[in-house]
């Protein structure tokens, strides 16, 4: 069914694993699909996003491009598409890293709810420093990392180790065992909270490019619906037994 | 499914020549309530277009009842005018077209109403049909599309109108009371007018919307969250908005929405475009985040209440006619009006370009 990745879905987890280590307009269908699945009809609570072979992916793949035709903008678009639907998975996102996560692969990281890198990890926009743009990580990464850092690292295109990944905050947690920190971060995650998760994220991912009184606006809408559901009433309930 | 659903052709829209930014209405009344000022100031709407009474010596407006009423029918016909002439000209017809007239309208009763009164004075013909909505809301422009839409479907090739009037300023009352500048702060005037005609699907030209399908929700435990008031001290009937209402209408805004989406085996993610009532800045958040659309969504619908406040049953098709006027709109795309209002009421309709 998949061409580019592998699926596996097991109990709480789903696992995407690049099989491709280059980002195809074929991957971008692939993930379609699976967020298509996410959506409608997985329960799991978390998604981890992972390369193999010491390599979580070295971004776009130039075969696709044609010196002598026409360059089209729209692939790029679809691209950042696919991105915002993992960005707002009704789940908890997680890229696992173990090797090279290069131009389009540190975009989809960056995407993520949290990253785990190996001590082998490496990360780098390397864009800009072949004549295009890394896409949206323009107006994510100065949010993840500050302003100053974001020029750094998208101007200059340095290779970033997962120590400084994890000092700049790009990777939460640096771990030669993937599958332990894996089991510790899903613990930390606690129970699979959809409504509260999804908002709560949605409302972070907007706060820098909202005012407070809209900011505040938005908040309520979406404490208004998060204190409606199931959780929050069992929370309560649960209170009052005690 | 039939091959002849309503097509929506063209809108025209219209508003009264004056056009007030809330300080101007703080001023023209001497509004001095801070509370009532910051409401104004905070709402999130930098004009509105209104026909407003010169105050009294001591700031105060004085329009009784009778007064109301008269502006509600001088205007109804005045925007009623040009918002037909806009919407029938861009489609080279005039009112003697018209097979089927039903107008919307909730701010001033009349009998006869606006129906008869516009066969009289703009040139319908006397056998054209018709249909008088009156006093079901901001929701009315979509409960009166639905049978405008089934008429068209059963009456292939000819052409149907839907005019949706509403002339809040005929609604206002003045005093210091918190609800009343709600109501004050909120609603402007305007009055949109929509040409159906059900035919075949053509695979030329300009993408054309036909509406596919209506699901309606209506919930009885908020009866009395938007209502009218007869005031006896005021001698006038009074909006009542019940500040809760952003939060019932958001928390009941996935069913109506998935009761249509799924009739249809569609998505949220298969929906192109969202064109959805300007209630007011709550209303629209509530929206957005109980359904999980974007502030990129619901851009018209902001834009709308931004320039004319709530205009009522026709503030949907405000955003429908910048939604189309922005030429984003592709053959195939898929759309889902949404208006809302009293009972507490929401509708729905599926648009497919």
């Amino acid at each position: 069914m998949y061409t580019t990745l592998s699926f596996e879905e097991s109990g709480e987890i789903a696992r995407v694993t690049l099989t491709n280590e280059r980002i195809t307009m074929a991957m971008v269908r692939d993930l379609t699909a699976v967020c298509d699945h996410l959506e409608d009809d997985s329960a799991c609570k978390v998604v981890v996003f992972q390369g193999q072979g010491g390599c979580f992916s070295r971004g776009i793949d130039f075969a696709e491009f044609r010196p002598d035709e026409p360059m089209d903008i729209h692939g790029f678009n679809k691209w950042e598409k696919i991105c915002v639907r993992i960005e707002r998975l009704p789940k908890a996102t997680v890229a696992l890293v173990d090797g090279a996560c290069v131009g389009g692969g540190a975009q989809l990281a960056l995407v993520t709810d949290a990253v785990i890198a190996t001590p082998e990890a490496t990360f780098q926009f390397n864009e800009v420093h072949l004549g295009f743009l890394p896409g949206m990580a323009t107006f994510r990464l100065a949010k993840h990392v500050g302003l100053g850092r974001a020029k750094r690292l998208i101007m200059q295109c340095p290779v970033v180790t997962a120590t400084e990944a994890f000092s700049l905050g790009l990777v939460g947690e640096v771990d030669p065992d993937l599958d332990s920190a894996l089991a510790r971060l899903i613990a930390a995650f606690g129970p699979n909270h959809t409504v509260a998760v999804t908002l709560a994220r949605r409302l972070l991912n907007e706060s820098f490019s909202t005012d407070f009184e809209n900011g505040i606006g938005n908040f309520l809408a979406a404490q208004h619906r998060a204190i409606h559901q199931t959780p929050f009433l069992d929370t309560i309930k649960k209170h009052r037994d005690e | 499914m039939s091959t002849s659903k309503a097509k929506i052709l063209s809108v025209g829209t219209a508003n009264p020549p004056n056009r007030y930014s809330q300080l101007d209405i703080l001023e023209l009344f001497r509004v001095a309530n801070p509370t009532v000022r910051a409401m104004f100031q905070a709402s999130h709407i930098e004009g509105r277009h209104l026909v407003l009474p010169e105050p009294d010596d001591d700031g105060v407006p004085r329009e009784d009842q009778e007064t109301l009423l008269r502006k509600h029918r001088k205007w109804s016909l005045i925007l009623a005018r040009e918002a037909i002439d806009r919407a029938l000209s861009a489609q080279g017809l005039t009112t003697a077209d018209i097979d089927y007239l039903c107008c919307i309208t909730s701010t001033g009763l009349m009998l006869p109403g606006l129906t008869a009164m516009f066969i009289k004075h703009l040139g319908f013909r006397v056998d054209c049909h018709r249909a008088d909505v009156v006093g079901m809301g901001c929701n009315a422009g979509l409960n009166g599309l639905n049978p405008t839409a089934n008429w068209c479907a059963a009456n292939p090739g000819r052409n149907a109108l839907m005019v949706c009037c509403e002339v809040n300023s005929a609604l206002y009352v003045y005093d210091d009371a918190i609800t009343t500048g709600v109501v004050n702060s909120l609603f402007g005037d305007g009055c949109a007018a929509v040409l159906l005609r059900g035919e075949p699907a053509t695979d030329t030209g300009e993408p054309v919307p036909q509406l596919v399908d209506f699901y309606s929700h209506i919930i009885p435990d908020a009866w009395g969250a938007m209502r009218y008031d007869w005031q006896s001290h005021h001698g006038k009937f009074a909006f009542y908005l019940d500040r809760d209402v952003p939060y019932v209408l958001g928390i009941h805004a996935e069913t109506p929405i998935n009761g249509l989406l799924q009739r249809h085996g569609l998505k949220r993610r298969d929906i192109h475009h969202w064109i959805i009532h300007s209630g007011g800045k709550k209303v629209i958040d509530a929206i957005k985040y109980n359904i999980g659309i974007t502030a990129h969504d619901v851009r018209h619908t902001v834009d709308v209440l931004r320039h004319y406040g709530n205009l009522g049953s026709g503030s949907f098709l405000f955003s429908y006619q910048r939604l189309m006027a922005e030429g984003t709109v592709r053959r195939g795309d898929r759309g889902v009006m949404m208006t809302m209002g009293p009972g507490s009421t929401i509708e729905t309709a599926l648009l497919q370009w």
